[in-house]
């Protein structure tokens, strides 16, 4: 920015100079004059003040990508900082938890076989988050695949998963798929993880409804993006509680109660922003949710 | 009485290295214990242990230096290593170091001897271990681990990566059962519900490549209901 000041003042700086240097003699000080009619006045007067707008204009734009730039330095920082966070977590609770468990199989007593069986559970519970977390740290940085993917298969396996749980048989789950004028095109990426996705977001959408509620799986295809729907007719999430859904451990009041690890929408995002898509979410109190996924289609930006 | 196998478990932790001290030598082994990578080199060096358990992040000498130094004095003393090998730069290392096996903190310790009873049933006394060949060959199979690609007759195979893979930990680990759960967590990094599919997906895919029958297997057997086993006798070449 100091820059952009000296070029702002430059002319008056100029201006000064040759005026000292007129009066001290160095240079001859002949008088001119100016002489111009209204109209050329005029055209001149408009000329300079355009020039002087585009300067200013051209000031703004710089500060303004100076700032865009800085807030994606940030975030990126912010970004570095939770991933070193996480893998220093990840490091300080895996040496505990790992002699927790040495320590564990070394008890047999037969009177506390409840208690010790409790403690059995709930540190295999444990374990399994804190690698969660790692395998979500991971999953943002590590390379992923990036083969041709169709996500109508995609879609057919994580609902066939779905199904297979208890819960979903008193659900009507309804998946659509477009087939005129053309079907689903193809979209770049890790098909593994895109079905973790789906089926998250497909389990959610079980987890999260009754018997007798409808779950919706749509997708279709908009303007070079592949856009995939999970609706449901669940309770919803309150209006509040919406913008923390996909922080990793959040739990929102409803999913109190229910079995998770809080760590499934973070999961989701983090592969959708690995493909280069992004994932929203709308709900409404006793009416439902609707997860949308947008995708890349064809060549997907290098992240 | 056959001989119990002497164990030696590195660990700066205390806690870890007694309490699985305790729990092997109840499960049939002997066992001798040390702090880092320095101590553990003197151990092997008493007394040579017939399987090491090294941690990775260690004060002194770390696990990584102590593994590198004893396969340069030429000791192929089977080793599994605690850490994890998922991403593609850390699989090249461990390639490298030489490791037998891999277990990531925080382990089941039954998972634990159940890998050192695998090791120690594939280790071949004084020579390096699958795990640390640069080929791999199985009958008419070869695995090129350096340039990462598959022959089959010596027709190079076109594989996706995660059966490339796939393939490569099944030709390290011959004649082991493999749970489904095990090579998610090696392969992919994680163990989900969903999880088990993908790796049937990708079984089905090297069966397609290699022509290899399911009903009757030359190199992948499906053992029901508890994960595949690479049934092919593999050897190597440096």
């Amino acid at each position: 920015m100091k820059r952009g000041w000296f070029f702002l003042l430059l002319p008056a700086i100029l201006g000064l100079l040759l005026k000292i240097a007129f009066e001290r003699g160095w240079l001859t000080n002949s008088v001119a004059y100016l002489r111009a009619d209204l109209g050329t006045l005029a055209l001149l007067l408009g000329f300079i003040l355009t020039v002087l707008l585009f300067i200013i204009w051209g000031i703004f734009l710089w500060q303004d990508r100076q700032f865009i730039q800085e807030f994606i330095d940030y975030q990126n920082t912010v970004a570095e900082e939770r991933r070193q966070f996480l893998r220093r977590l990840d490091h300080e609770l895996k040496n505990p938890l790992t002699a927790i468990q040495a320590g564990l199989v070394n008890l047999d007593s037969e009177r506390n076989e409840a208690a010790l069986q409790s403690i059995r559970t709930q540190t295999n519970r444990l374990s399994r988050l804190v690698a969660d977390l790692r395998k979500l740290a991971d999953l943002e940085t590590r390379p992923i695949d990036r083969a041709e993917v169709d996500l109508a298969l995609v879609l057919e396996e994580a609902v066939a998963i779905v199904q297979e749980e208890p819960d979903s048989a008193d659900r009507s789950i309804n998946l659509s798929l477009p087939q005129a004028p053309w079907p689903l095109p193809k979209v770049q990426g890790d098909e593994d993880l895109l079905l973790l996705a789906q089926a998250n977001l497909l389990n959610n959408a079980v987890k999260f409804s009754g018997p007798g509620d409808r779950v919706e799986v749509r997708a279709f295809e908009d303007s070079e993006m592949v856009i995939v729907e999970v609706a449901d007719t669940g309770p919803g999430i309150p209006e509040a509680e919406v913008p923390f859904v996909w922080q990793e451990l959040y739990r929102g009041h409803g999913a109190r109660g229910v079995p998770g690890s809080g760590l499934g929408l973070a999961l989701v995002r983090a592969i959708t922003e690995r493909h280069g898509g992004q994932v929203t979410i709308r709900s409404r109190v006793n009416q439902g949710t609707v997860v949308t996924m947008k995708l890349p289609t064809g060549e997907v930006t290098k992240s | 009485m056959e001989k119990k196998p002497h164990i030696l478990l590195v660990d700066d932790e205390q806690d870890i290295t007694s309490n699985l001290s305790a729990y092997l030598n109840r499960s049939g082994f002997e066992t001798s214990t040390a702090g880092n990578g320095e101590e553990a080199l003197q151990r092997v060096a008493e007394h040579a242990p017939d399987l090491i358990v090294l941690d990775v992040l260690m004060p002194i000498m770390d696990g990584r230096e102590m593994l590198r130094q004893l396969r340069q004095s030429d000791d192929w003393t089977p080793v599994i290593l605690l850490t994890q090998v998922g991403e593609a730069s850390e699989r090249a290392m461990a390639l490298e170091e030489g490791a037998d096996d891999y277990l990531n903190k925080p382990f089941d310790p039954h998972e634990l001897v159940a890998r050192m009873r695998a090791v120690l049933r594939r280790a071949r006394p004084g020579r390096p271990p699958l795990s640390a060949a640069w080929v791999l060959t199985s009958g008419e199979l070869r695995f090129d681990r350096q340039a990462r690609r598959a022959y089959l007759e010596g027709q190079e195979l076109t594989l996706t990566p995660k059966a490339l893979l796939l393939l490569e930990y099944l030709m390290t680990h011959p004649d082991e059962l493999l749970s489904r759960e095990r090579l998610l967590d090696v392969v992919w990094g994680w163990e989900y519900p969903v999880g088990s599919r993908a790796v049937d997906t990708r079984i089905a895919e090297l069966r397609r490549v290699l022509s290899d029958d399911a009903a009757d297997p030359i190199y992948i057997e499906t053992v029901p209901s508890l994960g595949y086993r690479f049934i092919s006798p593999v050897e190597t070449t440096r």
